[in-house]
Order: structure tokens, then C-alpha cells, then sequence
């Protein structure tokens, strides 16, 4: 007998219907065998169900309520296919309202879908009791904070039906706890305690579910919304952490830079233009920096003006710079005094692989009327000028600027991370820091 | 295991267990009785009303390691609703109650009352009260609830002949934990059932009922 039922298994009916004795309605039993009460979905008066005979508990006339997500409405939440068979809003003595979709699937029981202030939860009825303390409770090993205290939540309208008698009016105790993305609730009346435990979720996946539109999301969040700087925060301080070890290392180890060419130039003391070119220079990495350090160990009250020009043996490509090492040196009424640099270093941020040739263009030049021992006007003295050319790490400069660059977007997201976390907090009646208006 | 005619209709009927004297003939719905001398008609059971279930008479099922078959259901109705006990035939012999009440399901099995500290066994048995706490195997539990509930209909295989219109006193324990008990009383007569909450996943049920544009969830 078995058997054959698993071969064609005959197909139960999912709904049944009942007339409603106030309005005449035909109004739609989803969740039969299991609905107590009903609530009219045409003219709101509630309906006992659990017998045979239907009974009218209260009468009342009023105009069909629109819901923004309609009973019967099908949607799929993680993975399984609810259908909405009651609604109620609810409210704090008529402040702070909000509303609680019933969700049923005959082969997975309830579940509420509670919307507030823009923002949605996923509910659903724990067959446990947390454990735990004072200010805390635990629940499959996760912690979670006292938020809301001894607050009450009444029922202010009814629509579909409900495995319990609902009326409109019924009070219940609540309590609150939270953990990000979840919250725990206990709801007590004088006859029994009820513990759920709620999951923030998206507005989109709501909105995808149920084929509705809502307006914008809470703000302040609601007490489980995680903050959505969280995953984006942890992302970016691996990311910077990283890049900042690679800056660090890059600028320790191959910031020791390369020597690719090494001349001493003479300095023609009459201030002429002179050239020379170093080569070739050949440059294995796809772009790297290149630095051009000159030094003139006699350079004294003068200056020597620099053209470095890079150019690919290949292509002609050219990169220009300039500098000029400038140094002098006095006496006045402060003591000696002495300006400038004996060395001076040009930087190629960013020059691409290649052999290449350094053609220095450069002019010697010398403060008349200074008294050296260097002096370049003692004919039996030629000054030398050493160019180093160099590849490597990037400055200390730029590794410094980059270690800003890379701080920067992760402070930002962190300030804003606490903006939300305060202005979530701010709602708690366990909130850290009271605000003025105490009441 | 006997199966005989039915004496009222002539339909097949099986008797599986022993220890489960009690059945409905699925065609006629007479309540037969299993006795030494034979097979009695006891009465007539009422039609069951029409609910949503997922469980039907001969879904299958794991519980605790131990493969089990529905075949047979009580419908109790209290004040505030109705609920399913489904009776699972375990392949011992033994018997669980598949409790089934506003989505959620428990299993319980029979407990003799004595095993219970004599102490709280007074309490449950004529002075529960909502809300008292009393300790079973060093375990705290709540009495949830106290009141009459009655026997609307029922089907299948039985360890008593439960007729419509039955009414007994059922208390309901709870813990922290999802552990529950209940007692059943009917005049003097008291019976102990000790269990837990479970989920249907948990049970990895087959052979679950077709609902109409529902899709059967499939455990593996």
C-alpha cells in the first residue's frame, strides 16, 4: 500500500474555504488544522475557526486593509517557499509601530517576516530557552546583548489567520537581545512565555521574494542590522595591511637600490656646455624608477646645472629632467653660514624596460670673488662631478605617501563603522551613554 | 502482525503489534478491537477533519538512530486549537507519539509513572498549576499548561480505542532545553510521556503526504 502511494501520491488540497458570517465573504483557509483565528481579510471581523462551525468572536465593518505584501503572497526565504497567511501591526501603546507578515509552509510550520521602519527580519519560534545572565544571554554558542527592556507590544489589526486566539488589544511583555544580525526576543503574557529569535535580512532579498517595492532602510538601523561597514572594513584593513607590509618591505629591501652606470665627469672650469653619456643602462623590469645622483665634492660658492635625458636605444624614447646642485657658504655677523648641497639626485618616477643611454648635459659655473681652497679658478685645479645612476624602491617619500593613501579610505570607513554602531546603540534602553532628555 | 477481515465491512485489516490493540478500518471507519477471542467492533470513529499536514499513515522516518513508521493518529482539540499526536511504530515494536501542534513537531515515548521521584509525581498528577516547576531526572521543568482536551477523531493503528468525543486532562511540561513531558489523565487511570522537540529534518521523513502546489522537501 505504501508503495504504491509513493508511485502517485495523491495530492492533498493545500487551502480550503470558510463564508464569513459578518460580511459573507469567501475567505481562504491556508493553514487548515492548524488556524484558530481568523481575521476577515473584507471587513475584519475575527472568526473562530477552530471548530467545524464557524463562529463570529468580534463583528466589525471596516474597509479592506491593503497590504503591502497580500495574504497568499508566495516568496522563497532561504531556500524555502513561505506563503503569507496573516498580518498584524503592532505598536508600543500606539507609538513605535510596526507590522508581522505570518509565514507558513505546511512542511516547515511558521515563520514571521516582521518589517519596521523600513528595514525586515526573518522570525521564528525557538523550542528552546536561552541561557545565560545579566545583561546577556547565550544561544548555540553565540552571545547576545540585553537591547530593549520590559518594553509591550500590543496588536493593533488583524488580516488572515493565526494558529492562536488573536484579537486586537492583546498586550504582551517584551524583552529584547541582540547580536549582529540577529535578534532574541521573549514576549510574556500571565499565562505563558514565547522566546523567537529574529535574522536581519537585506531589503532586496524581501523585495525579490515578494515582487513589493519598500522605501528606504531604517535609520536609525534597527538593534541586529549589521553594520554594513563591517565586511567592507575587515576586507580593507587585510587588503592595507598587506599592500602597507609589501610598501614597507619593497622600501627595505628594494628600496637598497641597483648601481646601473657610474661615471666621473670633469668640469670644465671656463662654464661652457658640456656633455657626456653613460651607457648602456638597461632596465629589466616593466617600469621601475630610475635616480640620477650627481655629486661635486669641490663645488663651493657655484653651482652646476643639470639636463639628464634618458633615451631607449631601441625606440628614441626620451625622458627629460632637470636639476642643478647649488652650494655656498659665508661668513657674517651670525658666524659661518653655508646654503645648498654638494649632491643633488634627479628622479625618473616610472621609466619602462629597456637599454637605454644617459646623455647629461650639464654646465659648470662658480661664484666670483670666493676664496676656496677648491677655488676652480686655480688653473691647476679640475674639478670632478661622480653621476650614479640608480633603479630601485621607490623614495621613502613615496612609500610614506602611498602608506597615507592606503590609511586613509580605512580610517574612513572606520569612523563611519562607529557612526553606525552609536546611532544603533543610541536606540538601546542599555545604550552607554544617556542622552539629555531623560525620561 | 494479523490481518483479518473487517466485521463490520469485510475490508482487509492489519493488526501490526500486540501492544496495539486498537484499529480503524480505513474503509468503514469501525473501531475494531484486537482480543483473544478475535476481532470486536468497538464503535465508529468520526471523520477526520481536513488540515495541511505533512504526515500521513505510513510516512517513515529516523529518530534517534531508529527507524520508525506512521501508523496510526489521534486528533485532540483543546480550548485554544487542535493538534495531531501520530502514533511511529518503531522496528522493535516499541511506540513513540509524533506530537504535531502549530507547525512544530515533538517526539514522545511512554515513561512508567514510577520512574518519576515520587516526590513531584503527586504534583503532576492532581495539583498541576501553570507556571510550577518540577524536576525530572534532576532537570527543571515548566508546567506549561493544565486542561481538558478531547478526542476529535482517529485513524489507523492504536494502543486504546479512542473515541470521539473523549475527554481527558493533559498537562504539558516544558524545559530550556526542548525537552517535554506530558501526563494524561482519565479518571484514575495516568500515563507519563517523556520526550523532546524535534524537526522534520531531523526526522529525515519519506513517504511525506502531497500537498497541492507545495514542493515535498527531500532530505538526503
Amino acid at each position: 500500500m505504501a508503495e504504491a502511494d509513493t508511485l502517485s501520491p495523491p495530492q492533498a488540497p493545500a487551502a480550503t474555504a470558510i463564508t464569513c458570517p459578518s460580511c459573507g465573504g469567501t475567505v481562504a483557509i491556508r493553514a487548515a488544522g492548524h488556524s484558530v483565528t481568523v481575521a476577515c481579510e473584507y471587513c475584519a471581523s475575527i472568526l473562530d475557526v477552530s471548530e467545524p462551525a464557524v463562529k463570529l468572536v468580534v463583528e466589525h465593518h471596516r474597509r479592506r486593509a491593503a497590504l503591502d505584501i497580500p495574504l497568499g503572497t508566495r516568496g522563497t526565504l532561504k531556500g524555502v517557499e513561505w506563503e503569507v497567511v496573516g498580518w498584524m501591526a503592532r505598536s508600543e501603546g500606539g507609538a513605535y509601530p510596526w507590522e508581522e507578515y505570518l509565514l507558513f509552509n505546511p512542511y516547515e510550520g511558521y515563520r514571521w517576516l516582521i518589517y519596521n521602519r523600513g528595514g525586515w527580519s526573518f522570525g521564528e519560534q525557538l523550542t528552546v530557552v536561552p541561557g545565560g545572565g545579566w545583561g546577556g544571554l547565550e544561544l548555540d554558542g553565540a552571545h547576545y546583548k540585553h537591547f530593549f527592556a520590559e518594553g509591550t507590544a500590543q496588536v493593533d489589526r488583524v488580516v488572515g489567520e493565526f494558529y492562536w486566539r488573536v484579537k486586537q488589544g492583546d498586550t504582551v511583555r517584551t524583552d529584547d537581545w541582540v547580536r549582529p544580525g540577529y535578534m532574541l526576543s521573549r514576549e510574556a503574557d500571565d499565562r505563558e512565555i514565547s522566546w523567537s529569535r529574529s535574522e536581519w535580512i537585506d531589503a532586496k532579498t524581501v523585495e525579490a521574494a515578494f515582487g513589493i517595492r519598500t522605501e528606504s532602510g531604517p535609520w536609525p538601523p534597527l538593534p541586529h542590522q549589521p553594520s554594513p561597514h563591517v565586511a567592507w572594513l575587515k576586507q580593507a584593513l587585510v587588503i592595507a595591511g598587506i599592500a602597507a607590509l609589501a610598501i614597507i618591505a619593497a622600501a627595505m629591501f628594494a628600496g637598497g637600490s641597483r648601481t646601473l652606470a657610474e661615471q666621473t665627469l670633469t668640469i670644465a672650469r671656463d662654464g661652457n656646455d658640456q656633455s657626456a653619456t653613460l651607457g648602456p643602462i638597461t632596465l629589466r623590469r616593466p617600469y621601475q624608477p630610475v635616480s640620477v645622483r650627481a655629486e661635486v665634492p669641490s663645488l663651493s660658492n657655484g653651482w652646476v646645472d643639470l639636463e639628464y635625458t634618458l633615451v631607449d636605444r631601441a625606440t628614441q624614447r626620451a625622458f627629460n629632467t632637470y636639476k642643478a646642485a647649488e652650494r655656498y657658504s659665508g661668513r657674517d655677523s651670525d658666524g659661518d653660514w653655508s646654503e645648498g648641497s654638494r649632491r643633488t639626485t634627479a628622479d625618473f618616477a616610472s621609466v619602462p624596460a629597456g637599454t637605454y643611454d644617459l646623455v647629461v648635459d650639464y654646465k659648470g659655473n662658480n661664484w666670483l670673488g670666493a676664496q676656496s681652497i677648491g677655488d676652480w679658478r686655480n688653473a691647476a685645479f679640475a674639478p670632478e662631478m661622480r653621476i650614479t645612476v640608480t633603479s630601485g624602491g621607490a623614495p621613502f617619500g613615496v612609500a610614506l605617501l602611498a602608506l597615507i593613501l592606503i590609511g586613509v579610505p580605512v580610517l574612513f570607513g572606520a569612523i563611519r563603522h562607529a557612526a553606525f554602531e552609536q546611532a544603533r546603540m543610541g536606540e538601546s534602553d542599555f545604550a552607554p551613554t544617556s542622552s539629555e532628555d531623560d525620561d | 502482525m494479523l490481518t483479518v477481515s473487517c466485521p463490520n465491512c469485510g475490508a482487509p485489516v492489519t493488526f501490526r503489534s500486540a501492544s496495539l490493540p486498537n484499529r480503524v478500518c480505513d474503509q468503514c471507519r469501525s473501531m475494531l478491537v484486537r482480543s483473544d477471542d478475535g476481532v470486536g467492533i468497538a464503535g465508529v470513529q468520526a471523520a477526520l477533519p481536513f488540515d495541511v499536514s505533512p504526515i500521513r499513515m505510513g510516512t517513515r522516518g529516523r529518530f534517534d538512530g531508529r527507524a520508525f513508521e506512521v501508523i496510526g493518529r489521534v486528533r485532540w482539540r483543546w480550548t485554544d486549537g487542535s493538534w495531531n499526536e501520530w502514533l511511529c511504530l518503531f522496528g522493535d515494536g516499541s511506540h513513540g507519539w509524533l506530537g504535531e501542534a502549530m507547525g512544530q513537531f515533538m517526539m514522545t515515548h511512554e515513561r512508567a509513572l514510577d520512574t518519576i521521584d515520587p516526590a513531584w509525581r503527586l504534583k503532576l498528577t492532581r495539583d498541576a498549576r501553570v507556571g510550577d516547576t518540577v524536576m525530572l531526572d534532576g532537570e527543571e521543568m515548566t508546567i506549561a499548561d493544565s486542561r481538558e482536551v478531547l478526542c476529535i477523531a482517529a485513524e489507523g493503528e492504536l494502543p486504546f480505542t479512542a473515541p470521539p468525543g473523549w475527554r481527558i486532562h493533559s498537562t504539558d511540561l516544558r524545559s530550556g532545553s526542548g525537552r517535554l513531558a506530558n501526563v494524561q489523565r482519565d479518571g484514575s487511570e495516568v500515563h507519563f510521556y517523556d520526550g523532546r522537540y524535534v524537526t522534520l529534518a531531523e526526522l529525515k521523513p519519506t513517504n511525506l503526504r502531497a500537498i497541492e502546489g507545495w514542493k515535498a522537501p527531500v532530505y538526503g
